[in-house]
């Protein structure tokens, strides 16, 4: 498809040899890769078109195809902007000329479209024949392919009306491609050596440094940013949104004051579900005794807590008078726990 | 006379659909330039198809109109081999007509 990846599949054949040395210590496991077999993996149309179908195709017939099978999505004249970005427009003679989309240079450009951006022809032939049209990939001829890419060079006014587009003047073609010279190939994701001992690509140096401080390193790192006060719970407690393992963690976005108050939120709710609240008041006694009271009175206990369970489950008589607890089967061991030690904390 | 319009046209059960790419760059007359001057206004007042001299589609445009404007309507009647003529005016008096042959 591009220089990338036929780079790539390169250095995958360089692996698979290596590899083979390897096996030479497992003796009848492996085998070299039949030259039929790697021609089947090697599909791609390179940039120097090496791959590339003979065929031909002219501008009228591309158009008949391109209405039939194509239009739907991209639009007549490859304009549309609704299911993808455009295919044709952006380009100008002057971009034909220099082999650079001038909008790119001034930042004017508006929308990129697929001419504005390739920068060898051979990619589009290659993506029109392996992945077009969507709903049945790879059912086009190497000559309707032609065809529908002579449609789209009329279209972006790279050639005239009347041309036929075929596998011996396609190199022209590509002399006239708009963006022809806009591609770099000087960064880290070009594999294999730098661009002046005779590679494509920068050498493998990465894009970005980080570079880990020895000396006169700042003692503590600010922090730049954070969420505003108001946005911090739009999405509501992120630390307990995510994996408590692993790298990332969600920050806590309530705060430990309002997580805690949420908890005991929680906790108010569970005590009216578990029928507490009909008896006993927060801070007022209805029948049994309200929470402060029953704070007030076992504070400084230790076993306070394991007392109150027990009450809470078995129900109780005399402590707080004649009228009776019930027992509470029904409430869950853990929930009585949690009940109990919001009460002894305040019920806060 | 600006640049060449795209026009296709396609006659189906007796309706011919007609699709237009017109090429104008539709300058509302709010837009500054990098050097905070405004951009004058530059756009499509007015635009006419025609089968053969019969007016199908007329219509006024303003400077809500996109750059490069796409068009497509259908007409009753129309047959292969027969033309569709577009045209139009815009404020700086410039006009432009293309024809297209029903297919």
């Amino acid at each position: 498809m591009s220089r990338f990846s036929k780079s790539v599949l390169v250095l995958a054949l360089a692996a698979a040899s290596s590899t083979a040395f390897a096996f030479d210590n497992y003796k009848g496991i492996g085998r070299d890769a039949k030259p039929a077999e790697v021609a089947a993996w090697d599909i791609d149309v390179r940039p120097d078109f090496k791959g590339l179908p003979k065929g031909s195709g002219n501008v009228e017939r591309g158009q008949e195809l391109f209405e039939e099978k194509c239009a739907s999505c991209h639009g007549s004249f490859g304009e549309s902007n609704e299911v993808f970005t455009p295919l044709i427009g952006g380009t100008t003679a002057e971009d034909i000329k220099n082999g650079r989309v001038g909008g790119f240079v001034k930042g004017d450009i508006p929308q990129r479209t697929t001419f504005t951006k390739v920068a060898t022809i051979s990619t589009v032939w290659d993506y029109i024949y392996r992945a077009m049209p969507w709903t049945a990939p790879k059912s086009l001829k190497p000559d309707d392919v032609y065809a529908i890419l002579a449609y789209f060079l009329n279209l972006a006014e790279i050639v005239p009306g009347d041309f036929t587009l075929s596998d011996r003047n396609i190199a022209e073609v590509q002399a006239k491609m708009p963006n022809r010279n806009g591609m770099t190939t000087d960064h880290g994701m070009w594999p294999g050596a730098p661009a002046k001992k005779g590679g494509i690509g920068n050498g493998g140096i990465p894009d970005v440094k980080n570079v880990a401080c020895m000396k006169n390193c700042k003692p503590e790192a600010l922090i730049g940013s954070t969420l505003p006060e108001y946005a911090r719970t739009a999405h509501g407690e992120l630390a307990d949104q995510n994996r408590s393992f692993g790298p990332v963690r969600g920050t806590r976005t309530l705060g430990p004051e309002a997580a805690k108050k949420a908890a005991d939120a929680s906790t108010l709710d569970l005590a009216t579900k578990s029928g507490c609240m009909a008896c006993h008041g927060m801070k007022n006694k209805i029948v049994g005794p309200g929470y402060n009271e029953i704070v007030a009175r076992y504070q400084g206990q230790p076993d306070a807590e394991a007392r109150l369970v027990a009450k809470v489950k078995a129900g109780g008589q005399g402590t707080w008078g004649s009228v009776p607890m019930p027992p509470n089967a029904h409430v869950k061991d853990e929930d009585v726990v949690t009940l109990v030690k919001w009460i002894l904390n305040g019920s806060k | 006379m600006g640049n060449p319009m795209k026009i296709r046209a396609a006659n189906k059960d007796g309706v011919t659909e007609v699709k237009v790419l017109v090429s104008h760059e539709m300058e509302t007359g709010q837009r500054k330039d990098a050097a905070g001057a405004i951009v004058p206004a530059w756009f499509i007042t007015e635009l006419v198809a025609k089968h053969g001299d019969k007016t199908v589609l007329s219509c006024e445009f303003g400077p809500s109109v996109s750059k490069n404007p796409y068009l497509a309507f259908k007409f009753k009647g129309g047959a292969k081999g027969e033309k569709v003529t577009v045209s139009w005016k815009d404020n700086k008096g410039d006009s432009r007509t293309d024809e297209a042959t029903i297919g």
